[in-house]
């Protein structure tokens, strides 16, 4: 890099106009802190967060074509991969920050609790993005600091442990990853992961050292992912971080990680070439998820563990359609990471709004079915659709990333493939068991019976329209399917 | 021809459904008034499709949609269809279907507890059970077959006797695990297989009838005949047989995947049991000769011996059972499992008469395990008790129900004169005849199978001589008063099934003259393209 200062100038205002939400999102922490300051009207502000992401959402580049433009000197990409989970991620912002909204305990710091949601979104707009070493570890670290804070941010002995625990665990993987960078920055000479150089390196050297680096970094990925062995943060963070925020760590920095993981792996991957099975490596690593995260679920009695260990699941699933390796299993993935962002936002804001009326266990809920039908029912879809049963889109979801598994097995005839598509479908069985659990307790087991209120107005047109669209997925899968078919996954 | 009489069938308690949705929950009544309803409009469409159906005709009625269409790029075509249309297999089993709805719907009358859910859910459960008989795209019938459960495992688990958590759950697990083995082959096969008529592009298709012709299998993939995947001794068309085999198997039952159903018929109320044991088990059957073996021929002819032994095992090890069973209730449901045994051995058998008999069988077990499930339902309502041996001399103060019984009892026993007893003398010769034209099955399987009969004799005489027969005594604190004979109400419900089991026992022709057609089709699809995939085309 011995351009001068002029050039490097004339270098980054080129890459600003592809840098829009970014920016917004950038201006948005500064200007909501600030706000903080002087108002603390917790509806401006609200208000204030809404226009930041929805500024962001919108200046997204959204190109019929297939589109990619390199930014900062090979820093980042803005392509149409990275734009389509760029706008699920504001899609989850803007969906925490509807949850947020309807939690009154957030009062007291409002402008930190959403500055701290921006930056996390900030950080997953630009690791999606990043395809420079360094930068992925930045943007990661952006999203794991902030998300330390918003662990603890209920305040309570409870939330207090989770965060620490996050903290701690989150530090190793960190540095562990960050050797495993500096590691593979060593043997290529380029921290630009998507540049020729680094491939080719790559491949004249494959040797085990880097089947190890490649593994630490990986390591950092699969963390944010929550997926096995290296999950076991998930339940405590979850179960004492705020709801909004267990629903936000749920979506966010996974659908951040997947991307990246998803770029990263099939480089390490050499297309095909390398002598490692990072394939199988990954396949092992979903099997391992999608197995313990299922079984521990079947034994919690509070809904924030069993979403906790549901969401371990449900990694295990995104991890299926990366797995595939194959361009139509990188898109089904994409429409399976949708469909978990709306089936997981419907669990959670029934599960808040019950939480609000002191609800914390799992038997509580006990004749909550005849007292809150249409609440139950709609969280009874939200169940449904994340075991995968048709008529919602949770079925379609898993339909296909398995599609692409079964393909992608019939083309390598690897057997561990063959392994993860029967585990992954028998794991369905018995995540029914405790899906069914809360819809178990409110409909079948007679608690007193009182009479009916529906006081959730809001929550139910919220969670009306979830359902509804959960079920649209299904019959109509085209309409979503349309727009992801039209992205093209190229590395460089 | 009328256009639309399925679709008809299949949307309109759907639509009920929606509209019962916004019937405030206190009126009750307008619940099964609409129930009834959706019923007796299914009734009448029936009929129309009974008078249209040419049984010479193959599948009929059919309407053709594209429902999901997406193109993948340079992978194909994603291509599942609204497809539907009934042939003779599917045609006596939909007719059944709403036969059995309506007299379920009447069984329902007494339930107002919670009414507004238990009508919209049987209603739900009525197009899902129709929906998956006249399916012929595979995504179409797994999405009618997943949504019965649903609806069957909240009707049980809310409106079911004392251990019905257990019951339902365990119910609802058993039969997911089923669905989720033919999933597992439905992915693979719709990768596997190519729409023939659409040219261009690879169309990935779901359509059934494409799937059983292997012509259609693109080359090189896993379902392909030259494939040479093994996984132990077994090829992928052989081991996908077998998840499809277990998958539809669990929901016959068969032994040893039929624990399930003796708890989920004890504890299910009585209009449900009746749907269990009359419908949803008949989707077992019905898949196995839909999916599996036309699919499959190749593995269906290399496990047909298996098949039948699992049949037998099956008639054998339910009768025990069923002799051993100390509930009522209980022993109606092992004696289900016995006579899904005589579907299975009638379809390994795989020639015309087994066929045509195991077909007959599925239809004739609907109109008698209802029956029976009613004849059982009556003494329950009254007493809460369904000990076999707390009763003794009931035909003293109850004639009119004991006859019911009685031609309950003999028309599940085979005796001449009633439908099961066609079907099983069918299944027999179908079963003996298959070692000396298609060498399937051996001699010896028929022979031990008729122990079936005998044991079918046994268990229901020796029930009649306790509860019936003898000196009126009642024990387990059940009071005399409670002992009244049949209402109105049951007289309805019971005396079309009882003339149903009479007639299709005395003039069996109008229903064997649909389901002929089709067995000698399906045998000799089964038999050539089995035998020639098997050597590889």
């Amino acid at each position: 890099m011995e351009s001068g200062l002029s050039e490097t100038i004339a270098l980054v205002r080129n890459s600003l106009h592809a840098f829009v939400p970014e920016l917004i999102l950038s201006l948005g922490i500064l200007l909501v802190l600030l706000a903080g300051l002087l108002n603390r009207r917790r509806g401006r502000l609200s208000l204030m967060v809404f226009g930041v992401m929805l500024l962001s959402f919108v200046s997204l580049p959204y190109h019929a074509e297939p589109f990619a433009h390199t930014l900062f000197g090979g820093m980042v990409r803005s392509d149409n991969f990275s734009a389509y989970l760029r706008a699920l991620i504001d899609i989850g912002g803007v969906l925490t920050l509807i949850m947020a909204w309807r939690d009154k305990r957030a009062d007291e710091r409002l402008s930190e609790y959403y500055s701290l949601l921006l930056s996390i979104i900030l950080g997953a707009h630009l690791l999606v993005m990043s395809q420079n070493l360094l930068m992925t570890f930045l943007s990661l670290e952006i999203m794991s600091l902030c998300s330390y804070v918003l662990a603890g941010f209920s305040f309570t002995r409870q939330g207090a442990e989770g965060s620490l625990k996050y903290f701690l665990f989150g530090a190793v993987a960190s540095a562990v990853m960050l050797y495993g960078l500096s590691l593979l920055y060593g043997f290529t000479g380029t921290l630009d992961f998507s540049s020729e150089t680094f491939s080719a390196a790559l491949q004249q050297q494959q040797t085990p050292l880097v089947f190890a680096a490649g593994l630490m970094v990986l390591a950092g990925f699969l963390y944010k992912l929550a997926a096995a062995p290296v999950h076991p943060w998930a339940p405590d963070v979850y179960e004492g971080a705020p709801m909004p925020v267990v629903a936000f760590f749920s979506v966010v920095p996974k659908l951040a990680a997947v991307g990246a993981l998803l770029k990263f792996v099939l480089v390490l991957n050499a297309y095909g070439h390398s002598a490692f099975d990072w394939q199988g490596v990954l396949a092992v690593v979903a099997i391992i998820t999608l197995t313990v995260g299922n079984f521990s679920a079947l034994w919690q009695k509070n809904p924030k563990r069993l979403m906790a260990y549901s969401s371990i699941a449900q990694s295990g699933f995104l991890l299926v359609g990366v797995v595939a390796f194959l361009p139509q299993g990188m898109q089904f993935m994409l429409f399976y990471a949708t469909v978990y962002v709306i089936m997981n936002f419907l669990v959670f804001i029934y599960l808040q709004s019950f939480e609000n009326i002191g609800l914390e266990t799992i038997a509580s809920y006990q004749g909550l079915g005849r007292q809150r039908v249409w609440p139950m029912v709609f969280l009874l879809v939200g169940m449904v659709a994340l075991t995968g049963l048709p008529p919602t889109a949770g079925f379609t979801g898993k339909l296909f990333i398995f599609s692409a598994l079964w393909e992608a097995y019939a083309l390598s005839g690897k057997p561990v493939l063959l392994w993860l598509l029967v585990m992954g479908l028998l794991n369905t069985v018995v995540s029914l068991f405790y899906y069914l659990r809360i819809p178990y307790f409110a409909f079948i087991k007679n608690g007193e019976s009182t009479t009916s209120t529906n006081n959730l107005a809001f929550e139910n047109l919220f969670g009306l329209l979830l359902v509804l669209l959960l079920l649209v997925l299904f019959f109509s899968p085209g309409l979503l399917m349309g727009w992801i078919n039209k992205i093209t996954f190229v590395i460089r | 021809m009328q256009p639309y009489l399925l679709s008809f069938l299949i949307f309109t308690p759907l639509v009920a459904a929606l509209a019962a949705v916004f019937i405030p929950a206190g009126a009750v009544k307008s619940f099964r008034w609409l129930a009834l309803l959706v019923s007796v409009l299914q009734v009448f469409v029936l009929l129309q499709l009974l008078v249209a159906y040419n049984p010479a005709g193959g599948l009929q009625q059919v309407e053709q949609q594209p429902w999901i269409v997406i193109s993948l790029g340079a992978w194909g075509v994603f291509r599942a269809e609204y497809f539907v249309g009934v042939d003779g297999l599917s045609l006596p089993l939909v007719a059944l279907s709403v036969f059995i709805l309506l007299i379920a719907t009447i069984s329902s009358w007494q339930t107002t507890r919670q009414a507004k859910g238990y009508y919209i859910l049987l209603l739900v459960l009525n197009a899902a059970i129709i929906g998956s008989f006249v399916a012929l795209d595979f995504l179409l019938f797994y999405l009618f077959f997943e949504f019965m459960l649903l609806p069957m495992f909240f009707l049980i688990a809310i409106w079911g006797g004392p251990r019905r958590e257990y019951a339902s759950i365990k119910f609802f697990l058993y039969t997911l695990l089923g669905s989720v083995l033919i999933l597992i082959v439905m992915i693979g096969l719709y990768i596997s297989v190519h729409d023939p008529s659409s040219p261009g592009g690879l169309v990935h298709t779901f359509n059934l009838l494409h799937m059983a012709d292997p012509s259609n299998i693109v080359s090189h993939a896993i379902f392909d005949p030259h494939n040479v995947w093994r996984l132990g001794r077994l090829d992928a068309r052989q081991w996908a047989f077998l998840l499809l085999f277990f998958g539809f198997a669990i929901k016959l039952p068969m032994v040893p995947l039929h624990t399930w159903l003796p708890d989920a018929h004890v504890e299910a109320p009585t209009p449900m049991s009746v749907l269990l044991a009359a419908l949803l088990l008949k989707i077992g059957g019905y898949g196995l000769a839909r999916i599996a073996l036309p699919i499959f021929p190749d593995a269906a002819l290399y496990f047909s011996s298996f098949i039948g032994i699992m049949g037998v095992i099956s008639i054998v090890y339910g009768s025990l059972n069923a002799m051993a069973s100390k509930d009522l209730k209980r022993l109606i449901a092992y004696s289900s499992v016995a006579h899904m045994g005589f579907v299975l051995l009638g379809l390994a058998a795989v020639t015309p008469e087994g066929v045509s008999g195991a077909m007959y069988q599925m239809f004739s077990h609907g109109i008698i395990s209802a029956m029976l499930f009613l004849v059982a339902g009556v003494v329950y309502d009254r007493t809460h008790d369904r000990t076999i041996s707390h009763y003794s001399g009931l035909s003293s103060r109850m004639p009119a129900y004991t006859a019911m019984v009685l031609v309950s009892f003999f028309a599940s026993m085979g005796l001449p004169g009633f439908s099961g007893f066609i079907a099983e003398i069918l299944i027999f010769l179908g079963a003996f005849k298959s070692a000396s034209t298609n060498g399937l099955l051996h001699e010896s399987l028929a022979i031990i199978a008729t122990s079936g009969l005998v044991f079918g004799a046994a268990y229901y005489l020796w029930t009649l001589q306790r509860m019936f027969f003898g000196p009126f005594d009642l024990k387990g604190g059940i009071q005399p008063e409670q002992i009244t004979d049949l209402t109105l109400r049951e007289y309805i419900q019971l005396a079309p099934l009882a003339l149903a089991a009479l007639a299709f026992g005395i003039w069996p022709q109008p229903v064997l003259s649909i389901i002929d057609p089709f067995a000698q089709q399906f045998c000799e699809h089964v038999l050539t393209v089995g035998k020639s995939v098997t050597f590889k085309l």
